[in-house]
């Protein structure tokens, strides 16, 4: 089976190409996002691509059954949102499920995108939507704080191979992590 | 008196609040907590507890701009507490409502009448003057 690439990082489609052995077909997309769904999100990325299902990825929500309801809520009624701890979302999408392609997996912060990663789902490209400034991050691209060791997380799937491209929402300007790093 | 509190990106509560001063007079019981660009959600919830903290345990309507953004993400949990009601697609007409009808209503009767006003209040206006 050919392996499918994401197509969103650069607005068109890409050759096929192997960097990761792998018989399961791509995430449509891994997004770190920490205002997980919102207006963006939801108005612009579900517009343009076809998700049919969202799973986010956190301990924090997957334990709170009440903001589950509430993400659910604002969905669009085509479109599924499912919640899980990282450890379970780590089972469920290394899996060869159905509508891999449509999905979308949000996670709050690189260090569940590690830890995603390194539990074993060998997503290809790293979307970075959102991170909110806090004590101990510094501003990196438009909306998107981090802090030195999330920096480093960044870099280390970089190195694995992850293409991470800085963007907000499809149309925006856009930044690859790769470009950035050096200056970072 | 019941509180209303708007949830809002940028500055767009403070100006719904100089506009309905400006039509009905100043009010008070009147907050708005707005959400900035470099604000994460967790900062933004801060902030929206420390306002909340002021009046709390007094009856409020919290007010949130947009249905489905990081506000709602943030704020409706506030619809938990025994006397908060949350209503979502803040504008000016539903405000004007609140500020004119808080007095004698039930907090319940004041959420779902309001989210009715805000409703009514959205017209196309050139099908009906027949354009």
């Amino acid at each position: 089976m050919q392996e499918r690439r994401s197509e969103w990082a650069l607005g068109r489609p890409r050759q096929a190409e192997r960097k990761e052995v792998s018989v399961i077909e791509e995430l449509g997309l891994v997004r770190i996002d920490d205002r997980l769904i919102h207006g963006q999100v939801i108005a612009v990325w579900c517009k343009q691509r076809r998700f049919t299902r969202i799973v986010i990825l956190d301990d924090g929500v997957a334990a709170d059954s009440f903001m589950h309801e509430v993400l659910s809520l604002a969905a669009p009624p085509n479109l599924k949102v499912d919640v899980f701890s990282i450890e379970e979302g780590v089972g469920i999408l290394g899996e060869d499920t159905a509508g891999r392609g449509a999905t979308m997996v949000l996670l709050k912060s690189p260090l569940a995108a590690k830890r995603l990663y390194d539990g074993g789902v060998k997503y290809s490209a790293l979307n970075v939507g959102g991170i909110g400034n806090a004590p101990g991050r510094k501003n990196v691209f438009k909306n998107i704080s981090a802090s030195g060791e999330e920096i480093a997380i960044l870099k280390y799937l970089m190195d694995k191979g992850v293409e991470i491209t800085l963007l907000t929402v499809p149309g925006e300007k856009s930044k690859a992590f790769s470009a950035l790093v050096r200056k970072l | 008196m019941i509180n209303i509190v708007i949830v809002s990106h940028a500055d767009l509560g403070d100006a719904l609040i100089r506009a309905v001063e400006m039509i009905v007079g100043s009010t008070e019981g009147l907050y708005s907590v707005s959400l900035l660009p470099d604000d994460s959600p967790e900062s933004f919830g801060e902030k929206l507890e420390a306002a909340l903290q002021e009046i709390k345990g007094q009856e409020t309507l919290v007010l949130i701009d947009l249905f489905g953004g990081t506000l709602y993400n943030v704020a409706a949990r506030q619809v938990l507490k025994e006397n908060v009601e949350c209503v979502t697609g803040a504008n000016l007409p539903m405000l004007l409502e609140l500020t004119m009808s808080r007095d004698g209503a039930s907090l319940p009767e004041l959420a779902e009448d309001i989210a009715r006003a805000g409703r009514e209040s959205v017209k196309n206006l050139g099908p009906m003057l027949n354009k």
